[in-house]
């Protein structure tokens, strides 16, 4: 196990390399020119030799007059000694310009994540075992229209009701403007700002993960070790959530950890309909304005975040069911 | 006195297409210490008869009329809470198919000692040292290492040692045995059927056998019910049945001559029942096998016979039970 692991690791080490490498390439082929764009506000006021000076100083700081491989070789360099580059667009390191963002997002995301999860694990688990019943199809009906629904519309649907209509949720924001008191009456401020937005999250993911549940606990329900459980004398409840549950693991494990790796990541339309100050807007900024440095950064921050979410999946198959070998 | 009886026993299953009659009408009893041997086709009933004795029918099946007694308590009375008390302690059950009835994500400890556990109150520690001693009365090698392994680990006739040691983890009053060998090869199931035996001599246990090879019931029974389409069409001791005799059901004689043996000269050929069982939602009107029966006349084609006692413990459902009288009329 232990050796399994670091063979993986080295592995990893082997894949970012090349992911970087290809990112830092396929950013490079983009038309455009950061050092053109950092200048354009300034531009009219300036005679042409002044341009043409401060041009070559920008492409200079940038690190843009070298060829790529040395363009590269600096850049994996320092993003290995911890410095992530400078932002042509927010004018500060790129550290500074994605950390608050990055953990507003997460703490939307977890908030979110631990809902849906203790939703819609037991949820699934009754529609199973009361398959086909009112019950279940009140429930699988509900399921469909939530993720047929787009996000917007569950957002604003929301809104409408629980902030305007009834004025129970605040509209936007992370916290109450002027917001003072204790550092905890400031997290539930923020609890309070999030219902929202993590409402919307909730419905729109519900319903899918409620089927998966619901699917794996039907397929181990219906084996025959679940007979033989039962004709143990094995109490009903330990049945479904003892035997039958820890079958319908696998399945579940590949959800939840894909959402665990979820977490890291914004949505640019929740973040804007809520003002949300999250990472999905910074991303999306950055590609617009061609703030290369930010974009590379946070997407080789994803790369790690995938491999170690693969070597996390598979540790926890392994953990899970004992007839999955790793070597 | 009858361990187990079940009296006009009628389990039918609620489909899309129909009522399915799976169990239409079937009496057989279990005496203490003795085996029944249930034979039949695939699709006659004989396993969910069975399972309606411990009330684990799919959600679908239901007992439609008729008694299940077992030991002086009516099966149909008792509380969900009894029944609890009653599978796996009073009433227990080795299945078919030993690859898939164990729970592949614990270890044998941990499945072996859930009878121990629920039943009989015991913690861990106790159970363990049950389990140990169960593996070793199942003639499993190596009781102690094959407790912590996991099923996929162990072969088919291991893992079917294990079952047997899992129903009998309670001492049961009654084993139901529901085609225990068909998935093993033939010197396996002869193991696992002496273990049974042996067993079964050893606690005293009633044995309730269900399997559609005669031969294993020649081996492991005292009586024997023959089930066709959901009906009992012929009860009598083993040994009447595996003899010459005066008296037969034609699809108990179809059976028997469908069997190989070692004194056929050679160029004969094996006698083969025609056709197949007929859809439970599709069945013939009068006897069930009359379609299939070589000896059938128009009166079997219309009306349907009853279960008549020929002599002392022997009961045939068929208008013209002796043999002779059959091919006379031929």
């Amino acid at each position: 196990m232990a050796k399994y692991i670091a063979k993986r690791l080295v592995y990893m080490v082997f894949v970012f390399f090349i992911m970087s490498i290809l990112m830092f390439g396929i950013y490079k082929m983009v038309p455009g020119d950061p050092a053109r764009l950092l200048l354009e506000g300034s531009k009219a006021g300036m005679k042409p030799e002044v341009y043409e000076m401060q041009y070559q100083q920008a492409r200079e700081r940038l690190g843009l007059d070298k060829p790529i491989p040395v363009q590269y070789a600096v850049w994996i360099t320092n993003m290995l000694k911890g410095d992530f580059g400078y932002s042509s667009n927010y004018r500060k390191d790129v550290i500074d310009v994605v950390a608050q963002p990055l953990s507003n997002t997460m703490q939307l995301n977890l908030v979110a994540i631990v809902v849906v999860f203790a939703i819609t694990i037991p949820l699934g688990i009754i529609c199973a075992v009361k398959k086909r019943s009112t019950f279940d199809n009140v429930v699988q009906v509900f399921s469909v229209v939530g993720y047929s629904l787009p996000t917007f519309i569950i957002a604003l649907v929301l809104i409408c009701l629980l902030a305007v209509k009834a004025p129970i949720f605040p509209v936007s924001g992370v916290n109450s403007v002027g917001f003072t008191g204790s550092a905890l009456a400031k997290a539930f401020d923020k609890l309070w700002h999030m219902a929202l937005p993590v409402l919307v999250m909730v419905l729109g993911s519900i319903g899918s993960i409620t089927r998966y549940v619901r699917a794996a606990m039907i397929e181990s329900l219906s084996m025959d070790y679940i007979r033989t459980a039962r004709a143990k004398g094995v109490r009903e409840r330990a049945v479904i959530y003892s035997h039958a549950f820890r079958n319908a693991l696998l399945p579940i494990v590949t959800i939840v950890t894909g959402w665990i790796m979820s977490v890291f990541s914004g949505s640019v339309i929740i973040e804007n309909i809520f003002l949300w100050p999250g990472i999905g807007k910074i991303l999306f900024d950055g590609l617009m304005q061609q703030d290369f440095m930010v974009v590379l950064a946070m997407q080789m921050f994803y790369v790690i975040i995938a491999l170690l979410g693969n070597l996390i999946m598979d540790i926890a198959y392994c953990m899970v069911d004992p007839r999955v070998k790793l070597d | 006195m009858a361990l187990l009886e079940l009296k006009d026993l009628h389990t039918f299953f609620q489909t899309k297409r129909g009522t399915v009659k799976a169990v239409n009408g079937v009496s057989y009893s279990v005496d203490a210490g003795k085996t029944l041997g249930v034979v039949g086709e695939s699709g006659s009933g004989k396993s969910v008869s069975a399972m309606s004795i411990l009330r684990l029918l799919d959600s679908n099946g239901y007992v439609a009329d008729g008694e299940i007694i077992f030991d002086g308590k009516n099966i149909q009375d008792c509380t969900k809470k009894e029944m609890y008390k009653i599978r796996g302690n009073e009433i227990s059950v080795i299945f078919q198919e030993p690859m898939t009835s164990l729970n592949p994500v614990f270890t044998i400890e941990r499945q072996l000692s859930e009878p121990f556990i629920i039943h009989q109150g015991m913690n861990k520690k106790q159970a363990k040292a049950k389990v140990i001693e169960m593996l070793s009365s199942v003639k499993i090698p190596n009781p102690e290492s094959v407790a912590k392994q996991y099923p996929h680990q162990l072969s088919g006739g291991m893992r079917q040692r294990v079952m047997i040691a899992i129903a009998l983890a309670c001492q049961p009053k009654l084993l139901i045995a529901d085609e225990p060998t068909t998935a093993l090869d033939v010197t396996i199931q002869a193991q696992i059927l002496k273990l049974m035996n042996d067993l079964k001599k050893e606690k005293g246990t009633s044995i309730l056998f269900i399997t559609h090879d005669l031969g294993v019931i020649n081996q492991m029974a005292d009586d024997v019910a023959v089930m066709y389409c959901g009906q009992v069409v012929e009860m009598a001791p083993a040994k009447k049945i595996f003899t010459k005799q005066k008296y037969s059901h034609p699809y108990t004689e179809g059976l028997m001559e469908s069997i190989p043996r070692l004194d056929t000269p050679a160029g004969v050929r094996l006698e083969a029942i025609p056709g197949a069982v007929p859809h439970p939602l599709d069945l013939p009107k009068g006897c069930k096998f009359a379609p299939r029966c070589k000896y059938a006349t128009d009166k079997c084609r219309e009306e349907e016979p009853t279960l008549v006692k020929i002599e002392e413990n022997h009961q045939i459902r068929c208008f013209y039970p002796e043999k002779e009288m059959r091919k006379d009329g031929k």
